[in-house]
């Protein structure tokens, strides 16, 4: 039996090597970091917009902002893509007449991309905290020499951002991936997808909704209970400026619970994509 | 279940749902086999006959509608199966950016092979299939007949006892194709089963043992490829050293002439005229 398990490892990290390689040669990934990385570090340029609030937390907001967006963009795109690339390439097909199971192809997939999205972010979040670290160093010795109180940054907290980041599109490839084992197009995953990420965003919105609002319609208040029930609540991975500049506002409960929740999404999801996937034809 | 058969297939049915009223498509119809082991098998047909159908249900890449089939005695939606089988796919398309090396590599760990039997069961099928050189090349360098012949490797780099080969001489010159042809020997060589998807019928008629015809899903031809060719409803009088006059002749009068070695047997078709007999009807053949 253990024997077996370490086979069965053994096969799921080749694939996920394999699709790692070929995940990291994508020009739309070169593209995709080098754009943001460009976000991050022109973000101490546009600090000027801040309306009013904190110079640091308009940094934080637009450099965290951007990675998630590009980030999600990233995710079901490149999900999606290296999925159906086996299937249209028929690459699958050689794939799976060997003793690999489809679990064991699911979930190669899924980790050569979640590796690919780590590099993604933590490079990004490296760059980001640089430029906060760099900015936040001059607003001390300016708040020092006016006798103001300097802005807090807390470095321990931007790791924190980043894990939890790296979760959140470890959600969104998990679930790509489900809607990817039953769709039929590479268009149709990806509009789903993108759907599904805009709802599990707006989350908190429907919820509020659902418990204030007794006025809604049968139809109404059915979708919202279907969506609060099944699309994975993004939106509680929303603490990055509250965890680099008000690590106090956050417990550690918090951080913990929308990390493990996260990790069951991952799970439950991949179980899905695996389910609908057990059967296709090929 | 004997254990001289390499597959076996019982009353095999295949139905798709097409189309929004999901009207049933019969890809499969009821079709048995039985594959003996050691031999080359040809699975001929025209195009949409179900034969590529029957392939990924023997594979377990698709599920059947009906029937049993299983690969060495396992059933064949099994690793167990798996493990013994090699597969070739039509047309195969593999990730360029690997060398011929690393993908063959790949598939044997893929497949089971041990760490410490890894480079020398690499280097072997790249030898049986004349890519040793070739092999630290990426794939995006290589030809349609070399794409082949890599495909063919990390095919038979775990020692399966059965190959399933389709189409492997699709798009490949008559060179590559002979080549294609004597590796298929050599594995036949080494005690394994290879089963041939083909629509060069010259070439299946030259390496394979048994042949199975199938059109509309259904069988309708199997047997050893000599068996099949001969014609017994004809007679053909064969000699050496016949002169013109003795054409004329009947059987007596060649011997009268002066011919040798007179002799009556079955002539034979080619397996092309067979096969175009036999499909006749259908759209592709």
């Amino acid at each position: 039996m253990r024997n077996l398990i370490k086979q069965s490892l053994r096969r799921t990290a080749w694939i996920a090597r394999i699709t790692f390689l070929e995940a990291i040669r994508q020009r739309f990934f070169a593209f995709l970091i080098l754009l943001s990385a460009a976000l991050v570090v022109s973000s101490v340029s546009f600090r000027f917009l801040d309306f009013g609030h904190g110079e640091l937390k308009f940094v934080a907001d637009f450099g965290f902002g951007g990675v998630f967006f590009f980030g999600s963009i990233l995710t079901l795109v490149m999900t999606a893509q290296l999925f159906f690339a086996e299937i249209e390439n028929r690459t699958a097909l050689t794939l799976l007449a060997k003793p690999v199971s489809r679990w064991e192809f699911l979930a190669g997939k899924f980790t050569g991309v979640w590796a690919v999205l780590g590099i993604f972010i933590f490079t990004l979040t490296f760059i980001l905290g640089l430029v906060m670290w760099g900015r936040h160093q001059e607003l001390v010795a300016l708040a020092e020499a006016a006798g103001r109180v300097p802005p807090d940054l807390s470095i321990s907290g931007v790791a924190a951002y980043a894990l939890l980041q790296w979760l959140r599109l470890g959600v969104i490839a998990a679930m790509v991936l489900a809607i990817s084992s039953v769709a039929r197009s590479f268009l149709f995953a990806i509009v789903v997808g993108a759907m599904a990420v805009l709802a599990g965003q707006l989350q908190w919105i429907a919820q509020e909704t659902l418990l204030k609002d007794k006025d809604l319609g049968v139809v109404y208040q059915s979708f919202l209970w279907l969506i609060t029930r099944v699309i994975p609540n993004l939106q509680q991975f929303n603490i990055g400026d509250a965890l680099a500049l008000d690590v106090s506002s956050v417990t550690n409960g918090a951080v913990w619970a929308a990390s493990l929740s996260g990790c069951i999404y991952i799970i439950v999801l991949l179980v899905l994509a695996g389910l609908g996937f057990r059967r296709r034809e090929i | 279940m004997s254990v001289d058969l390499a597959i076996t297939v019982q009353g095999l049915t295949k139905d798709f749902r097409v189309g929004l009223a999901g009207h049933k498509l019969r890809a499969v119809d009821n079709l048995s086999l039985n594959i003996p082991r050691g031999q080359v098998y040809g699975l001929l047909g025209p195009n949409g006959c179900g034969k590529s159908t029957t392939l990924k249900i023997i594979l377990g890449l698709v599920p059947a509608t009906a029937g049993k089939v299983s690969i060495l005695g396992f059933n064949s939606a099994t690793s167990e199966a798996r493990r013994r089988t090699g597969f070739l796919p039509e047309a195969p398309y593999f990730h360029k950016f690997l060398t011929g090396r690393e993908l063959v590599s790949y598939y044997a760990r893929l497949s089971g092979v041990a760490e410490g039997d890894l480079k020398s069961a690499v280097e072997a099928a790249l030898e049986l299939t004349a890519m040793t050189e070739a092999g630290s090349r990426t794939i995006g360098t290589y030809s349609k007949g070399m794409l082949q012949r890599i495909g063919l490797a990390q095919a038979i780099v775990h020692q399966p006892e059965l190959v399933i080969l389709d189409e492997p001489t699709a798009g490949v010159d008559p060179v590559g194709a002979a080549a294609i042809g004597r590796m298929i020997l050599a594995m036949r060589a080494q005690g394994k089963t290879v089963v041939l998807c083909s629509h060069l019928l010259g070439q299946v008629e030259q390496v394979c043992d048994r042949v199975a015809i199938m059109d509309n899903g259904k069988l309708v031809l199997e047997g050893r490829v000599d068996e099949v060719l001969a014609r017994r409803d004809r007679q053909v009088i064969s000699a050496t050293d016949l002169t013109a006059p003795a054409w004329t002749a009947a059987e007596a009068a060649l011997l009268a002439h002066g011919a040798k070695d007179v002799s009556i047997s079955h002539p034979r078709r080619s397996l092309e005229e067979l096969f175009r007999e036999l499909v006749k009807g259908s759209r592709d053949a």
